[in-house]
């Protein structure tokens, strides 16, 4: 008698598929395509690209920014994530919600922004903007709400109970740093290689500011020279980076995975006399990092001209990107909440890593392997279309909604699950009647998300975005370059509003509850 | 004047009154049981002596010293010279069962050397010397709740509190327990205030039961 096929299975890799045809297979041929020449095996492009005089001090610029954006972000973003988590700061809700913007906006806008205020305060720091000094600032502020809100989250998941055992015989000081700060230690180091991997990789910022970096030689290799073959030797040793930086991570969470009772609430530290100048120091953190770039930005979006010409030239870019965005991040939904519930059954570490891998993998990387395995007559169907595009956002961001879905379904009694199967439901029945409905506020965080995300994306849309169907943001670096700027700041006014809402929609999904001790 | 004194204590989560108006005197050394069905305050009360709650009214007083009264903690929990053993033992997953014992001794700055002797003899006396490096998930329920139990005595504190810490466990067990708790309060002389909702817990360890019933004492 043959093996029943079951339901689960086949839905398994058929998720396993599309994350394989989205991720894997493009990867794999762009690897294979960096070491063949009219279709012999060939080291040319590597040799090519290690003896040129460029490739070290780019490979250094790019190890350099990527380090220095960390260290930022590490010193910030760690202690701001505990301060938001763990006090009774006032307006902290607020203030990390502000800190937040920069993350859902295209990073080379924070870089635009600095560039209006250096312009009116001279030439000395216009200088240090374009260069290593600027690359960092605005790459920190781009992505210390990663560390921040990482740190949040895992300090938030701390069960109080082991916090409330170590007050008994310890003040807050060693409880953060023995307890608290080592059970979330998990969350901190993958924020901390996360951001080392995505400043690794950042094509927008280092190329606005003019800051030579790997990306950056891979992406004008392949869109300014054509030469795909030193184009993808060029994006193999960042595509490398990730995959380390994934095993280093994966090295480190290994017996460090605790599972917590989650009690829904968490102990707060009474600041006393510190509350008044830590809120000071927070309010200036985000003037600094947040409002004054932005400001300087939208400052003459709002005039009705420039808006009604922004219009005029990218009406279409600004549907096409919320439509775009809109279908990949309802796919990523679907796949994340699917992949995530496999991995609560224990196919965890393969999967996991897999998609983290390609999380960590530059966009320019993914985008070359995509073009590299779609552009063939027989696939001109995906490769002239937006299903490209939407190949490219499943790839990169799937890590992001299986993330959020497994968290979520952790939370869930498996028991729940398991009464179901006992009264003879099958899979489905119980994935559509237990776990989803139990699941709706994960569904509605992993499609905000993935809608960010997708939104706020540069390089895929850059590089997979059909012919004249290019969105928003890869329209907007276009028009840069001739545009006047009041409609360049109307368009990233319009951007920004289209970020912003679901960021507005998740600070009410995503509760704050805590216990002043 | 008795060494614990809580005076007309209330307390609310929400509109749930957890504690109205409650007054408990506990002498020193004394074994008290709290005993009462779930949700009547049991717990409440131990948390609000272990500062992990503050009252909203009324006053705790622990050996002459005003420790709470309304509103506020006006000595925090690591000061007020006590043990505590969670229901669910809240055993750090990350330490191993010496790091669980050594922190309180080393967050009250006790001489290394003299910290791991206390560690050793602790765990001897609760018969886990051999369990020192494990971690919390390879260790056995009862001996979770053995090191739980050392955990909170290794501090040599005055007062022992207790939040149903052998409602998981079977009879036998229970019993092995309770004999090596008492052997334990009369070797330290630690004041027990032990919660449950078990008679026979409350018979086999108290030197005093105090039936509790909607935040009240009855």
């Amino acid at each position: 008698m043959g093996r029943t096929v079951r339901t689960e299975n086949i839905v398994l890799w058929l998720c396993i598929a599309l994350v394989a045809i989205a991720g894997l297979v493009p990867i794999v041929v762009m690897a294979v395509e960096s070491v063949r020449h009219n279709g012999h095996f060939t080291l040319d492009h590597y040799r090519e690209l290690i003896s040129s005089a460029r490739f070290r001090p780019l490979f250094g610029n790019s190890i350099q920014l990527a380090l220095a954006t960390t260290t930022v972000c590490g010193l910030i973003g760690v202690p701001a994530g505990i301060l938001f988590a763990k006090s009774d700061l006032s307006l902290r809700s607020g203030f990390m919600w502000l800190l937040t913007v920069p993350l859902v906006l295209p990073p080379y806008f924070v870089a635009l922004g600095w560039a209006r205020v250096v312009a009116r305060i001279g030439t000395i720091a216009s200088d240090w903007l374009f260069g290593f000094g600027g690359c960092v600032l605005v790459l920190s502020s781009v992505f210390l709400p990663i560390t921040m809100l990482l740190t949040f989250a895992s300090i938030l998941n701390v069960d109080r109970r082991f916090e409330e055992a170590a007050r008994l015989v310890s003040g807050w000081p060693g409880v953060l740093r023995r307890v608290t700060l080592p059970l979330s230690a998990p969350g901190i180091v993958f924020s901390i290689v996360l951001v080392f991997l995505l400043a690794m990789g950042e094509l927008s910022v280092p190329s606005f500011l003019r800051y030579p970096t790997l990306p950056v030689l891979s992406f004008t290799q392949f869109a300014a020279s054509y030469n795909f073959g030193a184009a993808t030797a060029a994006a193999v040793p960042l595509a490398a980076i990730a995959f380390v930086g994934v095993l280093v991570e994966s090295a480190f969470l290994r017996d460090r995975d605790y599972t917590f009772r989650s009690t829904g609430q968490t102990l707060f530290i009474s600041l006393r006399h510190w509350k008044s100048p830590l809120a000071a120091l927070t309010a200036a953190l985000c003037f600094a990092l947040v409002i004054l770039p932005l400001s300087a930005l939208f400052a003459d979006a709002f005039s009705p001209a420039a808006m009604h010409e922004a219009m005029q030239r990218a009406g279409a870019s600004v549907v096409r990107s919320v439509m775009y965005s809109a279908v990949a991040a309802t796919i990523l939904m679907a796949l994340g909440f699917l992949l995530g519930h496999f991995m609560r059954g224990g196919r965890q570490r393969v999967l996991s890593a897999f998609t983290l891998a390609l999380f960590a993998i530059p966009g320019t990387v993914l985008s070359i392997g995509l073009v590299r395995l779609w552009n063939t007559p027989g696939t001109w169907f995906i490769y002239a279309t937006p299903a490209l595009l939407i190949l490219g956002y499943t790839a990169q961001y799937c890590a992001v909604t299986t993330r959020l879905s497994l968290a979520g379904l952790m939370l869930i009694p498996t028991s729940l699950d398991e009464a179901g199967r006992l009264s003879g439901a099958m899979w489905a029945r119980r994935l559509f009647r237990i776990s989803i409905p139990l699941s709706t506020r994960t569904l509605v965080c992993a499609w905000l998300a993935a809608y960010i995300l997708c939104l706020r994306d540069v390089p895929i849309a850059l590089m997979t975005a059909p012919p004249g169907g290019d969105p928003l943001r890869a329209r907007i670096l276009t028009l840069m370059a001739n545009g006047a700027p009041p409609m360049i700041a109307s368009l990233c006014l319009i951007m920004a509003i289209a970020s912003l809402i679901p960021l507005a929609i998740l600070t009410r999904v995503i509760p704050s509850r805590g216990i002043i001790e | 004047m008795s060494y614990i004194e809580v005076d007309r204590v209330s307390k609310s989560f929400g509109e749930r009154v957890a504690m109205n108006k409650l007054s408990l005197h506990i002498e020193r050394s004394e074994r008290l049981v709290l005993f009462g069905p779930s949700g009547c305050g049991k717990t409440t009360v131990l948390r609000l002596l272990a500062g992990l709650e503050i009252p909203e009214q009324g006053s705790i007083r622990i050996d002459g010293r005003v420790v709470a009264s309304a509103g506020k903690n006006l000595v925090p929990p690591e000061k007020r010279d006590l043990g505590m053993v969670f229901q669910d033992l809240a055993l750090w997953p990350h330490m191993t069962v010496q790091q669980n014992l050594m922190f309180g001794l080393n967050a009250r700055r006790v001489q290394k050397r003299e910290a791991e002797a206390r560690v050793r003899e602790m765990l001897q006396r609760v018969g886990l010397e051999h369990r020192i490096d494990a971690k919390s998930h390879q260790l056995s329920g009862g001996e979770q709740q053995r090191v739980a139990l050392a955990r909170a005595l290794v501090s040599r504190p005055s007062i022992l509190l207790m939040d149903e810490p052998l409602s998981s466990l079977d009879d036998e067990r229970k019993r092995a327990i309770a004999s090596d708790l008492l052997g334990l309060q009369s070797q330290f002389g630690f004041t027990l205030i032990y919660v449950t909702h078990d008679r026979s817990e409350a018979d086999m360890l108290a030197s005093r039961v105090c039936q509790m019933r909607d935040g009240r004492v009855v």
